[in-house]
């Protein structure tokens, strides 16, 4: 299985953070290209044509979500999503590092395909090293020419304000990001009015994930078509794996979309000799696991979704069976009740009593009927929230608790005078 | 403390041109209070009271909201850190790596526990959600610069760095001189400390929780201390006998003017 290589070109082979080594590969001629040649509605009409889908997670195509722009106003803004937290997804965090100005140039023409003006970048307060590189970036490009007023003398202005979260999952959600980026706490807001509509001070606003915009980028070099080619039926094109857990050869794989699951456990280096596979994670800590049965199916977001699981935003952890499943029951769930920003009670309830329970079974200290209440409370946290974090409690627990129940039977412990949560 | 509080209108007096760029970046002022906020984190080594107020007035909001913001964010440290914030990854693909021994390890080699800060005020200690580098793990990161694959030989040899003072990353700013009261366990084991680094670590016992007290046993234990009965026992004993105390409020009745 060759390993496909489009944004991740060059990465780890030259060192691509300076603009010299970006423009030798043919940096920025997309850029020059679409300010100059093409009309707004050109790049959109290429992108839909590249039936591109979100990569950051829900996967909505692309050029839909531009298309819900209201016509008749002019202010609009793009914001990138670099606010990369979801459990075992790693891959905006090497884009950042390794391809800033390709990641520059994707913002760039993603704002142009929506005639906006002003756009920003929202990167996770963590990555502090990857907002110094981009900001490197950013300096050269504005220098160069490729951002400002009357770009290359077409008239086209455009301003890019590299902002920094500060630690908080749920502002990778794209309405929690917005109030973030307008200077308050981080809770996600009511939906409608979507951003598109009412987003960044009540104007429209388009949230892209950073690898979607990457891949703007080759899109427009090779032609929607050579993206549309790839891939199966429903999803097209390219995508960046994260593949972690269990495996010799942890790391970011570009894959073709529809590629099996089996080929990129093997991809990243198989599991680790004498190990049997228990489970993978296909789409973050927001997915359930899919098994055994299910390696041969292709990777793609039909299929996943098929397997009662998401293709997320990619990451893909592999777990062998050495895995104490519980204690990843716990860890999720703990990660959300941490993260839950509080506004809606099943999530914030929900989550953190899941979490004393998940505990207590960790430690062998059990009730009777723990295995119960478990499911019963997952059940009842989803789709009762504002945001998606509430509904990503349940997937992982529920698909490892109804495949493995004895593990998580065995540690609850018949004991009378044992006190709930 | 006075120290720090008499040098604030100094640093702000310095920093006021940077503030003035940043909030020049966007539309609308608010947008600027998380920039700013990070801005006085780097030069004072955590969030004071007064750059609240101040970001807040600068901004247009209210020192309200601003706090309310702050405590919002897990980066944003409300009370002094250590010179190195230590914060390991606990996320889901370094646990199951073995992010639990590693984790185990930095507790015993440190002394301290999760969110807490070494008495000598060289380390703060925080045990924190995925980082985003799962196939470098396990990973932490030192004042935001990642360190990867982590085993006991290098941690050794960096927690050696850090003390030797030849550690590769620049340590936290620290305006507030650590004075022999940056631990206090009894808070850290009856509030469980949920959030924010350095809420545990509290220089000033009359300082009531927020974020860092989700039980509410530090307010509770401050009102008992203050006003209730005056309580002047240590500050361990009162937080011990608390519970026994709003039982025998709750006995009395009006007593505290319920």
């Amino acid at each position: 299985m060759p390993v496909t290589k489009v944004l991740t070109a060059g990465i780890g082979e030259v060192d691509l953070r300076s603009i010299d080594a970006y423009r030798q590969r043919g940096g920025y001629k997309q850029w020059e290209r679409v300010v100059r040649e093409l009309q707004p509605v050109d790049v959109l009409n290429i992108v839909e044509k590249s039936e591109l889908r979100g990569r950051g997670g829900a996967g909505f195509p692309t050029g839909r979500k531009w298309s819900f722009l209201p016509k008749d106003k002019n202010v609009r803004y793009l914001v990138c999503n670099c606010d990369e937290a979801e459990p075992g997804t790693f891959k905006d965090h090497m884009l950042l590092e390794e391809v800033p100005h390709l990641v520059l140039e994707g913002i760039l023409v993603g704002a142009y395909a929506i005639a906006s003006h002003h756009a920003f970048m929202y990167i996770r307060g963590e990555f502090q090293r990857g907002y110094e590189i981009f900001c490197a970036a950013l300096e050269e490009a504005r220098n160069a020419g490729y951002l400002g007023q009357n770009i290359f003398g077409t008239g086209f202005d455009l301003e890019l304000t590299v902002h920094r979260g500060a630690g908080a999952y749920i502002c990778g959600e794209e309405t929690a990001m917005l109030n973030s980026l307008e200077g308050k706490r981080g809770e996600p807001r009511l939906k409608p009015p979507f951003p598109a509509v009412e987003g960044l001070y009540s104007k429209p606003t388009i949230v892209n994930n950073v690898e979607t915009l990457a891949y703007l980028v080759p899109i427009l070099e090779h032609g929607p078509e050579w993206f549309a080619a790839v891939g199966t039926e429903r999803s097209k094109g390219y995508k960046i794996v994260s593949v972690s857990g269990h495996v010799q050869k942890p790391g970011n794989y570009e894959i073709a979309l529809g590629t099996p699951v089996r080929e990129i456990i093997e991809l990243a280096g198989g599991l680790r000799p004498g190990r049997t596979l228990m489970a993978v994670q296909p789409g973050g800590g927001s997915s359930a696991c899919i098994f055994e049965e299910q390696l041969d199916w292709p990777y793609d977001y039909e299929s996943m979704a098929k397997a009662g699981s998401m293709l997320g935003s990619g990451a893909f952890v592999v777990f062998d069976d050495t895995t104490d499943f519980v204690n990843c029951a716990y860890n999720l769930v703990r990660f959300f009740a941490h993260e839950s920003c509080g506004q809606c009670t099943p999530c914030r309830e929900g989550g953190s009593w899941m979490e004393r329970v998940l505990e207590r079974l960790v430690h062998r200290r059990g009730v009777p009927g723990d295995y119960e209440m478990l499911l019963r409370i997952a059940g009842s946290i989803t789709g009762l929230n504002l945001c998606p974090l509430g509904d990503s409690i349940e997937p992982f627990l529920k698909s490892v608790m109804l495949r493995f129940p004895d593990r998580f039977q065995e540690r609850i412990v018949a004991a009378p005078e044992a006190q709930p949560a | 403390m006075t120290e720090r509080e008499n040098n604030f209108p100094a640093l702000l007096q310095r920093l006021k041109p940077q503030c003035e760029q940043i909030i020049a970046q966007y539309e609308h002022k608010r947008s600027a209070f998380l920039p700013l906020m990070h801005l006085f984190q780097r030069h004072e080594g955590f969030v004071s009271r007064e750059a609240m107020e101040a970001a807040a007035e600068m901004v247009g909001t209210t020192p309200a909201e601003a706090e309310g913001t702050v405590s919002f964010y897990t980066l944003l440290y409300r009370r002094p850190v250590g010179k190195y914030m230590l914060q390991v990854c606990r996320g889901l693909a370094c646990t199951i790596n073995g992010a639990e021994d590693i984790m185990a390890y930095f507790r015993e080699k440190l002394g301290i526990g999760h969110l807490q800060t070494s008495q000598d005020g060289l380390f703060s200690y925080e045990e924190v959600e995925c980082l985003a580098a799962c196939d470098r793990a396990t990973c932490m990161q030192v004042n935001l610069e990642f360190v990867y694959d982590l085993t006991p030989q290098t941690i050794d040899a960096m927690l050696d760095a850090m003390r030797a003072g030849s550690y590769g990353v620049a340590p936290m700013a620290q305006t507030e001189a650590p004075d022999g009261t940056w631990q206090i366990p009894q808070d850290a084991q009856v509030a469980g400390g949920r959030k924010s680094p350095g809420a545990t670590g509290v220089p000033q016992p009359d300082n009531a929780g927020g974020v860092g007290d989700p039980s509410g046993v530090i307010m509770l234990d401050n009102i008992i201390n203050r006003n209730i009965l005056r309580f002047t026992g240590t500050r361990e004993r009162a937080v011990i006998d608390s519970r026994a105390v709003v039982e025998r409020v709750d006995e009395e009745g009006t007593r505290a003017g319920h």
